[in-house]
């Protein structure tokens, strides 16, 4: 193997990442789908001809990371390498060997060089419609949609007909999952073509020893800031909210030299509620963890997960045995960074936030436009307040561990017979703590139609807010209610013209105990107003 | 340069170091420059200053002065030092946190530690009205006349010395601002008022507010500026009617200016793109990439039919690298332009995965790079260009600061080539490679996001960095020509004589385009055109030679982004839906490659009224003598080595001339590299065209 001189290896990396946020833009701007032009619910990969995940589009959400070089290993089962061909492209969207739910789509194209299997270029797209009924009563992945197979969606060139016919007929909204899919092949075309004029240019045969010198850098980098952590065992755990009875998340870590192994056993078992989190995305959440804890600030490949293994009873809420339902995956699956900070706080406290208001809260409205009669279905994000840092206050309303924007209220206002009657800051709200957490907000939306609407939402930290760390105090607990009254947080709800739902989201979990906070700081929130004197006093002991 | 008539132009551009002075004789074409040290706590001395020293150089009187355009770095620097007056806003109510919470995104995905930037109102001055406009732009809940009083009172209580209104939808319908601003500058007379219909009514609530918010928080000071230099100028027996130079790349007089500070938020940047794209004019090349590297940082932005793309909104006062999301929203017409963090003066290093990192730290122009030996012990791109001998330690600045180059190699060797078993060539070409590749890839993003190639366009090198790495740079991005302008230096300031008297206006309308009645648009773009006119007219243009241009931003139904579209006004006239979807089909085709199968639907409207666009021709003044005037070695990663490379005086370039790479070529403010498969020649304007053989 040609050893690549550290200059050649930091240019060739830079222009494969750029390559892929270049051909990402195009995708994204172009896509059917909100969630993917809005909030990049989208990646674009690399891999080399080992199937080891060199680069990937850098703004893509966390739930993607890693999970495209484990797809693409399930797919290799069932068409081994040697069988591939110039113009094949592989499709998933199997929740077990994919990002974790149906609506993720995975595809892979392997590339050639003059005949010879040079790697594999491949995307994740979230889409919209992939059939079923997704609910929160759903039962089992049945229900959620569509289940496709490993299966080659074209073959050296060619479309399989019968696939896309079937994928057709049981979607509502066809042509924009499949127009997004086609959109894709076209990406992976030109991704191919640049890739093999930038190997020209730089004088690579092929990418093996660029992808052994970049993924042995990454992981080199993870390992010596694990290394800084002193050997242990580290564990803690946090009540969720669940649908009938809490769940437990129990998580240990264990710290050996330059490897840490995150262990989730103790957690509760799946159940019959699409919350679970299959092992793809629980894996995801806690590599992502990890990373922005110990190793912010270098690009993402596969050689940054080698130190690091994530096990999980089988058959546990965040290790599902199939059918589980897993349509909303992320209401467990965001508890892997606050459960795997709790336990890092005991040993690398300056490394760590407090609990966010997390799992991101979101509503669905269904109902009818004024006027034409037309149904219309609605998604909006809410994020709560952040955790507080241990160095600074949490901001207020942020979203993490997701990267979810809002969307701005004129724009909602004109695509919903909705009118919003607030969308504010909440006092009291982000734990008290020597740094506090981020305020939550509250939104109110009034039915303006003539027709009910119905509201569809599955809230967690209502019943267990977001906690502090290291003597910081909890945020408050999210609120869900009609008209001034309290719904149950996991509902589907019909409300009438002129009925008002009000949705309050989590606050951030304080840092440190709030005895030890700066009084310019306390006296600087009753002046914005984001702490009253009377949680002042109770919390700080602070006198007006 | 003496004459009887009033018909010199100046253009005037404040930096940070300098303030720069550009004249034209249009009569002869004949372009004289000053640079004088900027004059912080008042502006004003400095462009003064700058004015009496030009036309003393000259022997030219005050009364010679036919126009001042002005530049200046006021407005973006009183939002990124947060040096704007106590500013105070008037929201709907249940919404005067939209300002804090934003977008809710965070720009950096594995940063726990991210600091979001902090609203320049806080939350004890945001202030909340009960009023309600629907998005169909019916009144639901006018404002009180009382409740508004109370207001007032409040706001003179809270002392405050500006006010933004900002409600829902008032893009849509301005009713409620408009009373609202009616009673307060009834109360308030002394009181600076914006609303944000007025400012720029797009939709977007935290976009519009935090636009409202800067125009509200530095007009009183630009104003106070603006009107001092007035006064002064007047006094010296100077043009009182002074312009001032926007971000779009547009003239106004100083009455329209005062009245929209933030519209200046980039003005200097613009001029420079307006120079390059006088400069391409003459070199005949009408697609121009500009790229303007200087010691922070390096802009690109694209020159697209001899014009400078624009967009709708820019980003000032990023907290964090330059990173997108890290600043505060502005819904603003500017030349687009992309800023990334590589300039002369970005440090390099080698980061946690044992590769070279340039930027975007940077050791500016205090203390600077090693060589300049003023304290800065960290090796950076100037550094590297020294010891790659694309600088020369005894030329630099004209020879008027020598550089250290022992310095340069010694934290070259020290920081990168002793940790990474690199010589110190190496490490110095792996900076350089490092940071054109940055900066390459950063481009060729840009130009993508506006459906664009970059292997299309020339690149135009400006700042002083820009040509000692343009053409590594063009090479990187498969560009095969390159043109030095001569007076890149001062550039900017040059480019604001170039640009037209020019206001946009931007009108939302948010409708499917089937529904779209075009006798109410063209109403609208009349009424638009008739201010318009005014404006320019009132700045010297006489309508007859004033053009209106009409786009509309449109997207598919159910779409995230919008796409401009340029609408002839007979289609407008003529009412014709079908050929404005047609050119919408056909943008978007341009931009993506294919159309979509879903309804048109229209975002908003916009109306530009220019005037003519200054034609200059302006006259390389040569030196005598012979432009060789050594040899020097220098790196080039063709030759992989050193090669002892003859270096001209660029002022003694004879047009016509064509020599051949391995070339250097001195300016007083930055070199022209020219690598071995390369030729350059000098037209007669002074530009330097290099055609490199890719």
């Amino acid at each position: 193997m040609n050893q690549l001189s550290p200059v050649k290896v930091g240019v060739v990396w830079e222009r494969l990442n750029g390559l892929m946020d270049q051909v990402a833009e195009t995708c994204v701007r172009t896509s059917f789908s909100a969630v993917v032009r809005e909030n990049y619910d989208f990646a674009i990969g690399l891999l080399d001809a080992r199937g080891r995940q060199i680069a990937q589009s850098r703004r893509s959400v966390p739930s993607f990371i890693g999970t495209m070089s484990r797809t693409l290993t399930a797919m290799l089962e069932k068409f081994p390498v040697d069988t591939l061909k110039p113009g094949d492209v592989l499709i998933t969207n199997d929740g077990w060997l994919g990002t974790g739910h149906l609506n993720d789509i995975t595809m892979i194209k392997p590339l050639f060089r003059d005949g010879r299997h040079l790697g594999y270029v491949g995307s994740i797209f979230h889409t919209v419609d992939i059939g079923g009924a997704p609910s929160p009563s759903a039962k089992d992945s049945y229900e959620e949609g569509l289940n496709i197979p490993v299966a080659k969606i074209v073959s050296e060139g060619v479309e399989n007909r019968l696939l896309i016919d079937f994928i057709e007929a049981n979607l509502r909204e066809p042509e924009e999952t499949l127009g997004d899919i086609r959109s894709q092949f076209a990406a992976y075309h030109r991704c191919s073509e640049r890739l093999l004029r930038l190997l020209d240019e730089e004088e690579l045969d092929d990418l093996e020893a660029f992808s052994d010198d970049v993924l042995d850098r990454s992981e080199a980098s993870l390992r010596r800031a694990i290394e800084a952590i002193p050997d242990g065992v580290y564990a803690d755990g946090l009540i969720a909210d669940g649908f009938e009875h809490p769940l437990e998340i129990r998580c240990s870590l264990t710290v050996r030299g330059s490897e840490i192994v995150v262990d989730y056993a103790g957690t509760a078992e799946q159940i019959e509620r699409p919350v679970n989190s299959p092992m793809t995305f629980t894996k995801a959440y806690s590599c992502y963890a990890i990373k922005c804890a110990l190793d912010p600030g270098t690009p993402i490949n596969d050689g940054t997960f080698r130190p690091i293994r994530v096990t999980a009873p089988e058959g546990s809420l965040v290790n599902p045995r199939r059918p589980a339902p897993v349509w909303g995956r992320h209401l467990s699956g965001h508890y892997m960074p606050p459960a795997i900070y709790g336990a890092l706080s005991k040993v690398a406290p300056d490394k760590v936030i407090a609990d966010c208001g997390s799992p991101l809260w979101n509503v669905y409205f269904k109902g009818r436009r004024e006027g034409t009669g037309r149904p219309f279905v609605k998604m909006f994000f809410m994020n709560g307040g952040h955790g507080a840092r241990p160095n600074q206050d949490g901001p207020g309303c942020l979203s993490f561990p997701s990267n979810v924007s809002n969307q701005a209220i004129e724009q909602f206002e004109n695509q919903a017979p909705l009118l919003v009657e607030e969308k504010a800051l909440v006092p009291d709200t982000g734990g008290a703590g020597r740094f506090r957490g981020g305020n939550a907000q509250r939104l109110t939306f009034r039915n303006v139609a003539q027709t009910p609407v119905v509201v569809t939402i599955r809230h967690e930290r209502v019943d267990n807010p977001p906690r502090g760390l290291l003597g910081g105090e909890p945020g408050s607990g999210g609120l869900d209610l009609v008209n001034g009254k309290p719904i149950p947080s996991k509902s589907q709800t019909q409300i009438q013209p002129d009925d008002a739902v009000t949705f309050q989201t989590p606050g951030g979990g304080g840092m440190g105990p709030p005895g030890e906070r700066d009084p310019a700081a306390i006296r600087s929130d009753l002046t914005s107003g984001l702490v009253t004197p009377e949680h002042a006093k109770l919390h700080y002991g602070y006198d007006v | 340069m003496s004459t009887d008539t009033a018909s010199f132009r100046i253009g005037v551009d404040i930096g940070g170091t300098f303030t720069d002075v550009v004249m034209l004789d249009p009569g002869t074409g004949r372009l004289a420059n000053e640079k004088v040290l900027t004059t912080p706590d008042d502006p004003a001395e400095g462009v003064l200053n700058g004015v009496a020293r030009i036309l003393e150089a000259h022997s030219a009187t005050p009364e010679a002065v036919q126009t001042i355009i002005h530049g200046t770095t006021l407005v973006a620097n009183a939002l990124i030092e947060r040096k704007g007056v106590r500013t105070a806003l008037v929201t709907t109510k249940g919404f005067r946190d939209v300002l804090e919470i934003g977008r809710e995104l965070r720009y950096s995905i594995y940063d726990l530690f991210i600091d979001m930037p902090v609203p320049l109102v806080p939350r004890d001055l945001r202030f909340e009205i009960d009023e309600r406009m629907t998005a169909g732009g019916q009144v639901l809940r006018a404002p009180e006349a009382d409740s508004v009083r109370g207001l007032a009172a409040d706001l003179r209580a809270a002392a405050v010395e500006a006010v933004a209104i900002v409600f829902l939808h008032s893009f849509r319908n301005d009713a409620n601002e408009r009373l609202v601003k009616e009673i307060l500058a009834e109360e308030l007379p002394d009181m600076t008022i914006c609303t944000s219909f007025e400012v720029m009514p797009q939709i977007g609530e935290y976009e519009r507010t935090s636009t409202a918010v800067a125009n509200a928080f530095v007009q009183p000071i630009f104003r106070g500026y603006v009107q001092r230099l007035v006064q002064e100028l007047g006094r010296r027996g100077l043009p009182d009617d002074l312009y001032l130079m926007l971000a779009d790349g547009g003239t106004v007089r100083h009455e329209t200016a005062v009245q929209y500070p933030i519209r200046l938020v980039q003005s200097g940047p613009a001029g420079g793109a307006q120079a390059a794209s006088v400069f391409g004019r003459l070199a005949a090349e009408q697609n121009l990439l500009c790229f303007d590297m200087g010691g922070t940082t390096a802009k690109a932005c694209l020159i697209h039919d001899g014009e400078p793309l624009k967009t709708d909104s820019f980003e000032v006062a990023r907290v964090f690298r330059f990173a997108k999301g890290s600043g505060l929203p502005l819904q603003v017409p500017v030349i687009d332009m992309i800023e990334i963090g590589a300039g002369g003066g970005s440090i390099a290093q080698v980061d946690k995965l044992g590769l070279v990192q340039v930027g975007p730290e940077s050791a500016s122009s205090k203390p600077g790079p090693a060589c300049y030996g003023l304290g800065g012990g960290r090796p950076t791109v100037t550094d590297a260009d020294l010891v790659l001998g694309y600088l020369d330690a005894a030329s630099f600045l004209g020879g008027d600061m020598a550089l250290d180059k022992q310095a340069a190699e010694a934290t070259i060797r020290r920081d990168l080539a002793e940790p990474l078993g690199l010589s110190v060539v190496d490490a110095a070409w792996g900076i350089y490679e490092t940071v054109n590749e940055s900066m390459a890839q950063a481009a060729t993003i840009h130009a993508l996001e506006s459906g664009r190639k970059v292997q299309d366009f020339v690149l135009i090198a400006i700042g002083g960095a820009g040509p000692v790495h343009a053409t590594n740079l063009a090479r990187r991005m498969g560009v095969r020509r390159v043109i030095c302008p001569l007076g890149a230096g001062v550039a900017s300031a040059f480019g604001f004589l170039a640009s037209p008297t020019s206001f946009e206006f931007v009108r939302a309308a948010i409708e499917p385009l089937a529904e779209l009645d075009p006798g109410r648009i063209e109403t609208m773009v009349a009424e638009l055109e008739r201010e318009g006119l005014g404006l320019v007219k009132s700045a010297g243009v006489s309508p007859e030679t004033a053009v209106t241009s009409v786009s509309v931003l449109m997207r598919y139904s159910g779409q995230g982004y919008q796409v401009e579209v340029a609408v002839p006004r007979e289609v407008l006239t003529a009412g014709d839906k079908d050929e404005i979807g047609r050119l919408f089909d056909a943008r978007y085709r341009a931009l993506f490659g294919r159309t979509e199968r879903m309804a048109a639907e229209i975002m908003s409207w916009r109306v530009v009224v220019a005037g003519p666009k200054p034609v200059l021709e302006p006259q390389a003044a040569l030196r005598e003598g012979t432009a060789l005037t050594g040899e020097r070695p220098v790196f080039f990663g063709e030759t992989g080595g050193f090669v002892d490379t003859p270096v001209y005086d660029r002022y003694r370039v004879r047009p016509g001339e064509r020599i051949h790479g391995p070339a250097v070529f001195e300016e007083r403010e930055s070199t022209i590299i020219v690598p071995p498969d390369a030729a350059a020649e000098a037209d007669p304007h002074g530009n330097l065209i290099i055609d490199l053989e890719t």
